[in-house]
């Protein structure tokens, strides 16, 4: 039986109960903001969701190019437990933005450059999870999935650039000297971002290591059945 | 290469084009949602140009994953992809030939898709034709170029159309923003930034789906079924 580290699970364990820290700098350090009033609160949320699934995308990007360079399986299962992370978070990134968007301008949905990214990247990698969940020969599904990982990421930033182009509402957050955020507030968000990348460590770990199981499960069966002719 | 590529192309051309049913699925299928989007129309009613650019594009996208599946799939009988892949050349002039026999197929049928989408959607050519032209050619290079490189992962699927249009759709925003917004500039729709800005969007996206195209092609297009 092959040992595991309880280092996910600790990461995981870790990262929620910053989180569940984190709440109080919410609500009681960082100061109400004057225009917006409570519902702001929702960025402090919503910042980590985006920025780790975009972290989980960028992982896809990089376990892709492994994949097809070294050809090693692992590689491809960092890719489904970072996509599978990463569609999770997006998604629930795309629903705390429509809540901001809902109170800060008056509708659920707007054309903002960085609600559009987040919202194709969770059509382009809902996409790529159909395509792992495919009947395929599994080298061949692997290296499909790869090719797809890498010219997804490369459409990120073109992407961000057409939407931005199209049209952009959205204040700039970190965009001015000074962030245009009160020191109370841009504290707050960066132990938010923090501890949920403890969190997001965990979640990918764990997934990766349950797919490595899996895939374990599945060599050893296989290699019964050989042992018993079938 | 070069050969190669030419005579892949003229191959997959004189396939398609020689068979009754080659390019009239595509084309019915563009057609048809033109029509159906100019019920949305009331009587007497114009659409706005950004609207009609928008069905244009949404029907050129759907021509093209039809003609790629097309393409793809003249392979697909008698194990002629081993051929291919045996052939003494760099595989990666099955893509530039694919690539170029859809884009000469997506402008055939973009011929019809034009002067019906300016019947249907009741639009006149009142804007910069030039640029116009230009936004057209960039956004369907692009557009087959990833539509030759994905044509290839769906190959032996059963239900490779849905399959395609779902992977596809989404990595086309950026081009099909371009040409829709040059598209609706020539149709007469007013704009302050100018058709330059989205012909760079278009042309920065041609590039780099160009060399992704000649980088991983050959990591999709192998022996196994």
């Amino acid at each position: 039986m092959p040992k595991f580290s309880a280092l996910p699970q600790w990461l995981a364990l870790l990262g929620g109960l910053a989180f569940a820290a984190c709440q109080w700098l919410i609500y009681a350090y960082a100061p109400v903001e004057q225009t917006l009033g409570l519902p702001q609160k929702i960025f402090y949320v919503h910042l980590p969701l985006a920025w780790w699934a975009l972290m989980s995308f960028f992982m896809v990007f990089l376990g892709s190019i492994a994949y097809l360079w070294r050809r090693n399986p692992a590689a491809d299962r960092l890719c489904a437990a970072a996509a599978e992370t990463g569609v999770l978070l997006s998604g629930l990134a795309l629903v705390t933005g429509m809540l901001w968007a809902r109170r800060s301008w008056g509708v659920w949905w707007t054309w903002d450059p960085r609600l559009t990214t987040t919202l194709i990247m969770w059509f382009i990698y809902a996409g790529y999870l159909v395509l792992r969940g495919l009947d395929l020969p599994q080298q061949r599904r692997n290296v499909v999935c790869a090719v797809v990982g890498i010219v997804a990421f490369l459409d990120v930033p073109l992407v961000f650039l057409s939407a931005r182009i199209w049209r952009s509402i959205h204040p700039a957050v970190f965009g001015n000297k000074g962030g245009g955020l009160e020191p109370e507030m841009r504290l707050t968000v960066i132990a938010c971002v923090i501890s949920f990348g403890l969190l997001w460590a965990g979640l990918v770990w764990i997934r990766k290591r349950q797919l490595d199981l899996a895939a374990r499960l599945d060599a050893l069966q296989q290699n019964r059945l050989m042992q018993e002719g079938l | 290469m070069l050969r190669l590529t030419l005579a892949m192309a003229r191959k997959d051309l004189s396939l398609t084009l020689s068979r009754g049913s080659g390019l009239v699925q595509a084309l019915l299928l563009g057609l048809l949602l033109l029509f159906v989007f100019s019920l949305s129309q009331g009587v007497g009613e114009r659409m706005t140009p950004q609207s009609a650019a928008a069905v244009f594009w949404l029907s050129s996208a759907f021509c093209q994953v039809l003609i790629f599946n097309q393409l793809y799939a003249l392979e697909e009988a008698n194990n002629s992809r081993l051929g291919l892949l045996l052939c003494p050349a760099p595989i990666q002039a099955v893509w530039l030939g694919k690539g170029c026999a859809g884009l000469i197929l997506l402008l055939l049928a973009q011929i019809v898709f034009l002067p019906a989408g300016v019947i249907f959607l009741g639009q006149e050519l009142s804007g910069p034709l030039p640029q116009g032209l230009a936004a057209l050619a960039l956004t369907d290079v692009g557009m087959c170029a990833m539509g030759s490189l994905l044509g290839a992962l769906a190959q032996g699927q059963a239900a490779r159309e849905s399959l395609l249009s779902i992977v596809l759709f989404p990595l086309l925003t950026p081009l099909l923003l371009a040409g829709i917004s040059v598209g609706a500039q020539a149709l007469g729709a007013p704009s302050a930034d100018g058709p330059g800005i989205w012909l760079g969007v278009a042309a920065a996206f041609d590039a780099v789906f160009l060399g992704a195209g000649l980088l991983l092609f050959g990591h999709i297009y192998a022996g196994d079924e």
